[in-house]
């Protein structure tokens, strides 16, 4: 044992006794840390994350610098500069021998501008208002009101809506009429340039903020389980009590908001169960069912022919189950919906939210009984628990010895999360509880996060999503999870590609950006088609998201038209529309551009443009990029469907924007916004030629899919044997 | 003659120099034995999990300027997690049950002999956990994590030489503080 040889160490180790003690320190190893796998794949995901944006910074330093945001710092510190000197020079020189005044702005030359501030405009000595103002031009046309700071150097120009357009290049001249305080006119006109950010994304719809105290899930002991080994309760649907039973089969129900509790049954109650209306709950009570209906406070009654194991709603109607399988009350009494196998020892685990079809063990295993057809599928592998349904029955989980997994009614595993004891919340978030963590986790093992520390075992979510119940020491405790972030949306997901897509064209790097195409999206870029990369002059310095719909869900799949600006000088010439189809790869589940076709070129700068537009089923918004002429609007602005027929709707104008409403767009019907040469500007300038943008009917814009397939290959951190709590 | 698990990893080294995004390679190569390293060091899950995210974060940033003088890639890693523990050490007092340990010699000794060196070796290590920090993390990286005197030094920021002190240092302060240890044979 101390015979230790290091020949490292010969020389410092040379004691007996020395090498004894290094033999020990040899012997002994520390077992493998805990380790939480969702840890390990998250910091992953994080370095990932990092390592993309680092790629993205590594552009060579004069294409970062010419790049926009390069020129956006470029010129945004020529301004300051140039308005710093113009100070200077301000302060250096006496009235009436300062020569030629000099223009200077803050976001001279900038991108990004921010569309909800006055447009400053500095001299370097004071200005005469009235020849000033006249001087100014704007393009686009711009209604706009104009102040001066105290020393009449700095015109602060701010438009009459408020906001400036999207999207949108503005050059703001003053002319050669504008006048010193000492009526020295301008040498030459002086021209600022600058183009302003994307309109603001459509509110998400947010979880409401809630107060974080001392106590920031504001748990609350509520009640005694009297011993109950298992947790059997269930949320009334305004999520403000529980149903329990507690281990002296007593029926409660408890407040949640003050704790006052009420026997609905004293004793030999099991498998509460409330409807999915919320107007009454079903139990078991010495082998019949009871059904409290809430309003009347009438109890009905089935006595079925062998005692009753578990209760459910299909709908409106009770379910139960016993020891031969699924039933319901009709008009003819009890009668059975399906069988359960005969053979072996099964047990009936839990029945799903709506009915549909029920959990049992046979011999160990856990099968998914289809109440309809009465077949059975084998879920898991031997000695997996059940541990819970999603809330609309499509899915359910059960815990392996190292896992618990989300699988679909086939068996067939979507993902895999910490095994844990679980509840599936209305808003997809999973509650993972043990003895010493919570944790909340989306379906598909995202956003897995720590909520708190601490016992929380066998938790249920409230209808509400919001609060929980759990089970610490022997009390029922309710608390609040705070939200996950919200999940994107799939046109959230394509922007993000899409995006990506051009940020490669614009870089010129045309291999990068073909890697967001599929086959289809190649072919539409091949040699003779579509160019990946644009050269030439006026050449392409900007590109912006003119619209994006949800069009399709199987596959998911994101129709975006995409405006390529080409500059000529500083000044953008011309915009050339692309329309992107963005759709879901069905194996990796990424989106890649599937289709893809080219407009007409249209030159820019010669009267309104639209530079957005914001399409849902019963409304379409289009901003344009001038203070338009109201009166131009209706007549000049519609919808019409693939037979060029005129939809029929409500158009309305205001700051920039008009709005098509009373629409009933078809998902996936072919439309077509018309903007006709008739609509005019404030200054009176038509619309160049007649502009069409082709849309189809949106679907709905939901939160993306679980992304069958996909693990989070996460294994334990909060070790606990889930219960069928939840059932 | 190279060493082809060395060439390997330089090669892997090299790529992400070049490309940041595939550290991910570097990161699953080498992040158990960080973790573990860094859980001996500060004994909580929270701890160890914020240092190691620190030290593959750092690594990751630093990548560019990481320079191959022939040691292992991981010696690197440690060195990041020697100081980013050092950051720590101050706050972080780490706490450890004598359970914690694993004695690979188990097989063979009867089972008192077997009882005897089990608690013998608690006794070392729980010793460990009291030596200076410097001792302490010189001896881990020698005796549970395997590492060369050279690659040691690398980490610890260190010469050769002042390990090996550190290293006969520990050991000797270990065998005078553990004079009532019995041998087992």
């Amino acid at each position: 044992m101390n015979a230790y040889h290091d020949p490292e160490l010969d020389d410092v180790l040379q004691d007996a006794d020395l090498r004894r003690v290094a033999s020990l320190l040899g012997t002994a190893r520390t077992p493998e840390p805990p380790l939480d796998e969702a840890f390990r794949t998250g910091l992953r995901r994080q370095l990932m994350q990092e390592a993309w944006s680092m790629a993205e910074g590594r552009r060579s330093w004069f294409r970062r610098a010419f790049a926009p945001p390069g020129i956006a710092w470029a010129g945004a510190v020529a301004g300051v500069l140039l308005i710093a000197a113009v100070a200077v020079w301000t302060s250096t020189q006496q009235n009436g021998t300062l020569g030629p005044p000099v223009v200077a702005s803050n976001i001279d030359g900038k991108n990004n501008v921010a569309l909800a501030q006055p447009i400053l405009v500095s001299f370097n000595q004071p200005m005469d208002h009235q020849s000033t103002e006249a001087a100014v031009q704007i393009t686009p046309a711009t209604s706009v009101v104009y102040a001066w700071d105290a020393k009449s150097v700095t015109l602060q120009v701010t438009p009459v809506s408020g906001n400036l357009a999207p999207n949108t290049q503005y050059q703001v001249t003053i002319g050669p009429g504008a006048k010193t305080a000492g009526d020295q006119k301008l040498a030459s006109p002086q021209t600022i340039t600058f183009v302003t950010q994307p309109p603001a994304a459509s509110p998400q719809p947010s979880p409401t903020p809630r107060p974080t105290p001392a106590n920031p899930l504001g748990e609350k002991q509520i009640a005694s389980m009297s011993g109950a080994s298992s947790l059997a309760l269930q949320w009334s649907a305004d999520s403000q009590s529980v149903y329990f039973v507690d281990g002296k089969g007593a029926l409660q129900v408890v407040s949640i908001k003050n704790g006052t509790a009420t026997v609905v049954a004293p004793s030999g109650a099991s498998a509460p169960s409330i409807s999915p209306a919320g107007d009454r709950l079903a139990y078991i009570l010495s082998g019949k069912i009871e059904i409290l209906t809430f309003a009347s406070g009438k109890t009905d009654e089935i006595a079925p022919a062998a005692p009753p194991t578990l209760v459910g709603w299909a709908g409106a109607r009770v379910v139960w189950g016993q020891s031969d399988g699924i039933y319901e009350q009709t008009g003819g009494g009890p009668t059975q919906l399906a069988p359960l196998p005969t053979t072996g020892a099964v047990t009936l685990i839990s029945i799903a939210p709506d009915g549909g079809h029920a959990i049992y063990g046979q011999s160990g295993s856990l099968f998914i009984l289809d109440v309809s057809s009465g077949k059975s599928t084998s879920v898991g592998a031997a000695h997996d628990t059940f541990a819970g349904w999603s809330p609309d029955a499509t899915q359910l989980m059960y815990a392996s010895a190292d896992h618990l997994v989300i699988a679909d009614l086939q068996g067939a595993t979507q993902s895999t999360l910490p095994v844990a004891q679980a509840s599936w919340s209305s808003g997809d978030a999973i509650l993972l509880g043990g003895d010493t963590t919570v944790y909340e986790v989306r379906p598909d093992g995202s956003n897995l996060t720590r909520v708190s520390n601490g016992t929380y075992r066998s938790p249920v979510w409230a209808p509400d999503g919001s609060s929980f119940a759990f089970v610490r020491g022997d009390s029922l405790w309710v608390a609040t999870a705070p939200a996950l972030p919200p999940e994107p949306t799939i046109v959230d997901e394509a922007t993000t590609v899409v995006k990506k897509f051009m940020d490669a064209r614009l870089g010129d790097k045309p291999v990068d950006a073909a890697a967001y195409l599929d086959d289809n999206g190649k072919k539409a870029y091949a040699p003779g088609k579509l160019n990946l990369v644009i050269t030439g002059d006026p050449h392409f310095t900007r590109y912006y998201l003119l619209t994006e719909e949800a069009v399709g869900s199987q596959p998911d799949t994101v129709r975006f038209v995409v405006r390529l600006v080409l500059t000529h000088g500083k000044k953008d010439v011309s915009g050339v529309e692309e329309t992107l189809t963005v759709v879901r790869d069905s194996s990796s589940k990424q989106f890649l551009v599937d289709q893809a076709t080219a407009g007409a070129q249209r030159d820019l700068g010669k009267g309104p443009e639209v530079v957005s537009v914001d399409v849902t089923a019963s409304t379409i918004q289009v901003t344009f990029d001038s203070d338009l002429d109201p009166a131009t609007v209706n007549g000049g602005v519609s919808v019409v469907d693939a037979k060029g027929n005129p939809l029929d709707a409500a158009v309305t104008y205001s700051n920039k924007m008009v709005t098509i409403s009373g629409l009933d767009l078809k998902a996936g019907a072919r439309y077509r916004l018309v903007v006709m040469s008739s609509v005019r500007d404030v200054q009176g300038q038509k619309v160049q030629a007649e502009y069409d943008l082709d849309l189809l009917g949106p679907v709905a814009n939901r939160h993306a899919e679980r992304k069958s397939g996909s693990s989070a290959s996460a294994s334990p951190t909060p070790v606990a044997s889930p219960s069928a709590a939840s059932s | 003659m190279s060493d082809p698990s060395r060439d390997e990893e330089r090669e892997l080294v090299e790529r992400a120099q070049r490309d940041p995004r595939l550290f991910g390679a570097l990161y699953d190569r080498h992040f158990q034995q960080i973790y573990r390293f860094v859980y001996s060091r500060v004994r909580e899950q929270t701890a160890a999990e914020d240092v190691t995210s620190e030290v593959f974060m750092k690594a990751l940033k630093a990548m560019p300027r990481y320079q191959d003088t022939g040691r292992p890639f991981a010696a690197w890693l440690y060195q990041i997690a020697v100081n980013a523990i050092a950051d720590r050490y101050r706050t972080l007092r780490p706490t450890q049950t004598l359970d914690d340990f694993h004695d690979l010699s188990v097989a063979g000794p009867a089972l008192e002999d077997l009882a005897a060196h089990r608690d013998e070796v608690r006794r070392i290590w729980a010793l460990v956990e009291a030596l200076p920090h410097q001792q302490r993390t010189a001896l881990l990286l020698k005796f549970q994590e395997d590492m060369k005197i050279e690659d040691i030094a690398v980490a610890m920021g260190k010469s050769p030489g002042a390990v090996k002190l550190l290293i006969h240092r520990g050991v000797t302060r270990l065998r005078d503080e553990a004079s009532a240890l019995r041998p087992v044979e």
